[in-house]
C-alpha cells in the first residue's frame, strides 16, 4: 500500500485582534462588539448528544433528535416567517449545546403542527415542546404572563380569571331560552360546551348567542353546564401545565358524570381536541364534535331568510384542521349561506397559517412580540386582506379578538372578523348581525 | 474439453459469487487467488460485520467460500496469480504462477474480480494527520478494533469518550483525482458508529458529512436507527483539519447549516476513506490488456446496461474492480459476469469452435 509523504503538523497562527485600516489616513481602529464578530464569528465547539438525551428522557421528547436537517419545516413554520425560530434550528442548537429548557425558543412554538405535516422523520414538536415546557415549569422557568394565566385557570377554572358564576351571563341576551343543567337537570341530547372565550369575551358571547339561536331554530334539544363548566384546558396542557390540565380533567369528568347527555358540541377546536384525543387516553370517552361538524349536515334545515352579500375568506383553525383533519365542515356551512362569495387565501386547509394563539401563544403576546417582527395574527390578516375579502370568517373562539386587533394594527379596518355562526345568524335574520 | 472451463481471478465477494454462479450453471470453474485464504478484503482487513445485515463478516464470507469449495465443478488455487493471457473467446490460455511453479491453463473465458483498496489518507494534502496522530484512524482500522471488541485510543489504550467520523476522505475530490463517490462509506461509517455505541455506550459519536448518501434500504436499516436508537450525532459540515490539543484531537471545519466555524475536541477521529482500484486490479488490467477508466478501474464500455463486459472479448469483470461497489453490487455484477462468461462457451459450442 502506497504511503504518502509525512506531513508536518500545521502551524496554528493566532489571529491578531480585528482592526480596520483607513486607506486614506492610514489610521487603524480596533473593531469592538458586533463589528468585531463580523470578522471573527463565534466558533461552535459545544457539540454534544447530552441535550437530546435529557429531552428524549421526557415522554414525548424522543423525536427531536430524529431530525436529519432537511429543513422542510422551516419554510412552513409560521413563527419562522416573522422571526428566527424554526424547528430544524432547534435541533441544531441543542446539538451545539443550547439548553432548550432555559431558552426563549421554548415558548415560541404555537403547536400548529405544520412542521409535523411536512416532516419526513416525523419529528413531533407538538409533543416535544409540551414535554420540555413541563420540565421547565417544574424548574420555575416560565414567562410571567403565561404563569399568570395558569394561576387564573387554577383559581377560577377559566383562563381569563373571570367569576365562574358569571359563566352563563351571556344567555340572558340570547333571545332564546338556554337550559342550564345544574338548575334544570334531566336528560338532554346536545351538551353545548361553551368554553372560556364564548362564555366571557364580549365578541365571543355574541357568537354563543348566535349559536343558541341556530340550535333553537333547528329544534335541537340542548343545554349548557353554566357555572359548573370549567375550561377543558388543552392549551394549558400544550403550554406545559400538564398537571393543571389533569386536575381540570378530573373536575370536568366528575361534572359530566352527573348529567345525562348524548353528545358534546363545542366551538373551541382546542377543547374539541382535548375531548377527542387526550381525554380517551385517561379513560374518558365522549361523543364530541366541533360545532361546524354538528351544523354541516343540517345546513338544509337552517331557515335562511336573507342574503349575506359579502366576499368571505376563511381561516382554518390549526386544531380543527391539521390536528383533527376537518377542513370541509366550515366550508360546507359557508357555501350554504345565501349570498356569500367564498375566496380562499394562499395558505389554507392543510397549509393554513397559524393565528399565533395555540400552544399558549394566546397568552404570550408580549413575550412573543420581543422575538418576532410582527404578530402571526397580523401576518394572517394581511393575507386575508390581499384576497379582497371584506369578511374574515373564523370558527375558533381565540381568533375573533386576535384578528380584530390585527386588522386595526395593520390598517385593514375594512376587514370584518366574524365567526361562522354570526354569518349564519345574520342570514337567518337574527340580531347577531354586526 | 479443458476449454470448457472458466477462470475467475480473485476470491473476494465478487469472485466467489461469480465462481459459484458458473458452477451453478453446470460449468467447470477455476478460482485463482493470490492470498492464502478466500474472502477478499472483508477477511483480509478483518471487517467486524456486513454493512446492512450486521452479520459477522468472517462468517458470511466463510459461508460463501464453503459453498464454492463443496462444489464438484469448482477448483480453487490459493497463492496463485495470473501472468499472461492469450487466445480468443472460447479458446483461451491463461498463464498462472503459484506455489508449484508456473503453468498454462486453457479456458473458455475469464472473469476479473480483483477488487479495490482503501484510499491512503496520508496521501495528498489532506491535513488529517493519519500518520502523525495515533488516534486518527481509517474505517478499516476501526473495523478491526470492533471485531476484537477492543475500541481504544492507540495513544493510551483507553476507550474514547468522544469519537467522530469524517466522511468523503479521498472521494469526490478533483484535487486528489477521485471525482467519484465511493458509495459505501456513509453506510459503513454509520454501521461502525452503531457498533461503537453498542460496545461503548458512554462514548459520544459524531459523523461530519457533506451529504449523507444512504442508498436504498440503508436509510432505514442503518441511518435512521443510528440516529434514533443509537443517538449518533450527524453534523452537516466537513472537517478540514485535525490538530493535537492537550493530548486530544481538535477537529476544525464549518457547520454549514449554522453557517459558523466549528472546533470540536475528540478522542478518536475515524477517516471514512473511499475506494481506489487495488494493485491487483491495476496489474490484471495491464497483463490482460483491459482498458481502464481515468480512475484506474476496469472499463465496461457497455455500461450502464452491460456492467461487466470489458474491452477484451472473452474477459468480464465483477465487483469493485469495476468501480466503487457495495456487496449488493458485487453479487449483482458477479451474477451477470458468470452468465456472460458461460454464454461465451455455449455460443462457441454451437458454432463448433
Amino acid at each position: 500500500m502506497p504511503v504518502g509523504g509525512r506531513k508536518q503538523p500545521p502551524v496554528v497562527v493566532e489571529k491578531p485582534e480585528a482592526t480596520a485600516v483607513s486607506t486614506i489616513s492610514g489610521r487603524s481602529w480596533e473593531l469592538p462588539g458586533m463589528w468585531n464578530r463580523m470578522f471573527e464569528p463565534r466558533v461552535l465547539s459545544d457539540y454534544t448528544a447530552t441535550g437530546f438525551a435529557r429531552i428524549a428522557g421526557l415522554p414525548g421528547g424522543e423525536s427531536l433528535e430524529w431530525c436529519y436537517g432537511c429543513g422542510k419545516c422551516v419554510p412552513v413554520c409560521p413563527v419562522d416567517l416573522v422571526g428566527e425560530y424554526g424547528p430544524r434550528k432547534i435541533h441544531r442548537k441543542v446539538q451545539t449545546g443550547m439548553d432548550l429548557f432555559s431558552s426563549d425558543d421554548l415558548w415560541l412554538c404555537t403547536s400548529c403542527a405544520n412542521c409535523l405535516r411536512v416532516c419526513p422523520k416525523e419529528v413531533d414538536m407538538t409533543k416535544v415542546m409540551p414535554a420540555v415546557r413541563e420540565a421547565a415549569i417544574g424548574d420555575g422557568m416560565v414567562p410571567a404572563e403565561l404563569q399568570d394565566v395558569f394561576e387564573k385557570t387554577f383559581r377560577n377554572g377559566n383562563c381569563l380569571g373571570e367569576n365562574p358564576r358569571r359563566r352563563n351571563a351571556w344567555t340572558r341576551a340570547a333571545g332564546v331560552p338556554v337550559r342550564v343543567l345544574p338548575t334544570d337537570p334531566g336528560a338532554v341530547d346536545v351538551l353545548f360546551y361553551v368554553e372560556d372565550y364564548w362564555s366571557y369575551h364580549p365578541r365571543g358571547q355574541q357568537a354563543a348567542q348566535c349559536f343558541a339561536r341556530i340550535l333553537a331554530a333547528l329544534d335541537v334539544d340542548f343545554a349548557i353546564l353554566g357555572p359548573e363548566e370549567k375550561t377543558l384546558g388543552d392549551s394549558q396542557r400544550v403550554a406545559g401545565e400538564k398537571g393543571l390540565f389533569e386536575a381540570l380533567m378530573e373536575d370536568v369528568a366528575a361534572t359530566l358524570d352527573k348529567y345525562e347527555f348524548k353528545r358534546i358540541v363545542t366551538p373551541d377546536p382546542h377543547g374539541f381536541n382535548a375531548l377527542k384525543k387526550v381525554y380517551p387516553k385517561y379513560g374518558h370517552n365522549y361523543e364530541v364534535s366541533h360545532y361546524t361538524q354538528f351544523l354541516a349536515p343540517l345546513v338544509d334545515k337552517i331557515p335562511f331568510r336573507s342574503e349575506v352579500r359579502h366576499r368571505v375568506t376563511f381561516h382554518d383553525p390549526c386544531y380543527l384542521g391539521r390536528h383533527n383533519g376537518e377542513y370541509d365542515a366550515p366550508r360546507t356551512i359557508l357555501d350554504a349561506i345565501p349570498g356569500i362569495e367564498l375566496v380562499e387565501m394562499g395558505r389554507c386547509r392543510e397549509n393554513g397559517y397559524c393565528c399565533g394563539g395555540g400552544g399558549g401563544g394566546m397568552w404570550l403576546d408580549g413575550f412573543t412580540a420581543n422575538h418576532t417582527s410582527e404578530r402571526l395574527s397580523e401576518r394572517r390578516v394581511r393575507e386575508a386582506a390581499e384576497t379582497g375579502a371584506d369578511v374574515l370568517a373564523v370558527c375558533c373562539p381565540y381568533e375573533v379578538s386576535r384578528f380584530e386587533d390585527a386588522a386595526k394594527s395593520t390598517g385593514n379596518d375594512q376587514l370584518r372578523v366574524m365567526d361562522i355562526v354570526e354569518l349564519v345568524d345574520m342570514a337567518m335574520g337574527g340580531t347577531g348581525a354586526v | 474439453m479443458s476449454g470448457q472451463r472458466i477462470v475467475v481471478l480473485g476470491g473476494g465477494p465478487a469472485g466467489l459469487n461469480a465462481a459459484l454462479g458458473v458452477a451453478d450453471l453446470g460449468q467447470q470453474v477455476l478460482l485463482v487467488e493470490p492470498r492464502e485464504f478466500l474472502g477478499g478484503t472483508p477477511v483480509a482487513e478483518r471487517y467486524a460485520s456486513i454493512t446492512g445485515s450486521f452479520e459477522d463478516a468472517e462468517t458470511a464470507m466463510a459461508r460463501l467460500a464453503g459453498r464454492l469449495t463443496e462444489s464438484a465443478l469448482a477448483e480453487v488455487r490459493l497463492g496463485t496469480r495470473a501472468i499472461s493471457l492469450e487466445g480468443s473467446p472460447g479458446d483461451m490460455r491463461i498463464g498462472l504462477e503459484g506455489p508449484g511453479g508456473s503453468e498454462v491453463v486453457t479456458c473458455g473465458s475469464v472473469i476479473v474480480a480483483t477488487g479495490f483498496q482503501h484510499f491512503d489518507p496520508g496521501r495528498e494534502t489532506q491535513l488529517y494527520g493519519y500518520y502523525e496522530y495515533p488516534d486518527v484512524l481509517a474505517l478499516q482500522d476501526l473495523e478491526s478494533m470492533l471485531k476484537d471488541r477492543a475500541v481504544v485510543r492507540p495513544s493510551n489504550g483507553q476507550p474514547p469518550e468522544r469519537l467522530c467520523f469524517v466522511q468523503c476522505v479521498g472521494s469526490r475530490d478533483r484535487n486528489i483525482g477521485n471525482e467519484y463517490c465511493s458509495k459505501v462509506c456513509c453506510g459503513v461509517a454509520s454501521k461502525e458508529a452503531i457498533e461503537v455505541r453498542e460496545q461503548l455506550p458512554n462514548c459520544e459519536v459524531f459523523i461530519f458529512y457533506i451529504d449523507m448518501r444512504m442508498y436504498g434500504y440503508w436509510e432505514s436499516q442503518i441511518y435512521w436507527p443510528a440516529q434514533e436508537r443509537h443517538h449518533v450525532q450527524y453534523v452537516k459540515g466537513i472537517i478540514t483539519e485535525v490538530l493535537e490539543r492537550n493530548g486530544r484531537l481538535l477537529v476544525r471545519g464549518e457547520d454549514t447549516t449554522m453557517g459558523r466555524p466549528m472546533e470540536v475536541l475528540m478522542d478518536m477521529v475515524v477517516l471514512s476513506v473511499g475506494m481506489e482500484p487495488s494493485a491487483g486490479t491495476r496489474e490484471m488490467a495491464r497483463i490482460l490488456g483491459l482498458a481502464q477508466n481515468k480512475y484506474g478501474f476496469i472499463d465496461a464500455p457497455g455500461s450502464p446496461l452491460d456492467t461487466v463486459t470489458t474491452s477484451r472479448p472473452g474477459v468480464f469483470a465483477a465487483g469493485a474492480a469495476l468501480g466503487p461497489s457495495d456487496l449488493e453490487d458485487c453479487a449483482s455484477s458477479a451474477g451477470l459476469a458468470a452468465l456472460r462468461a458461460v454464454s461465451v462457451l455455449r455460443q462457441s459450442e454451437m458454432i463448433g469452435t
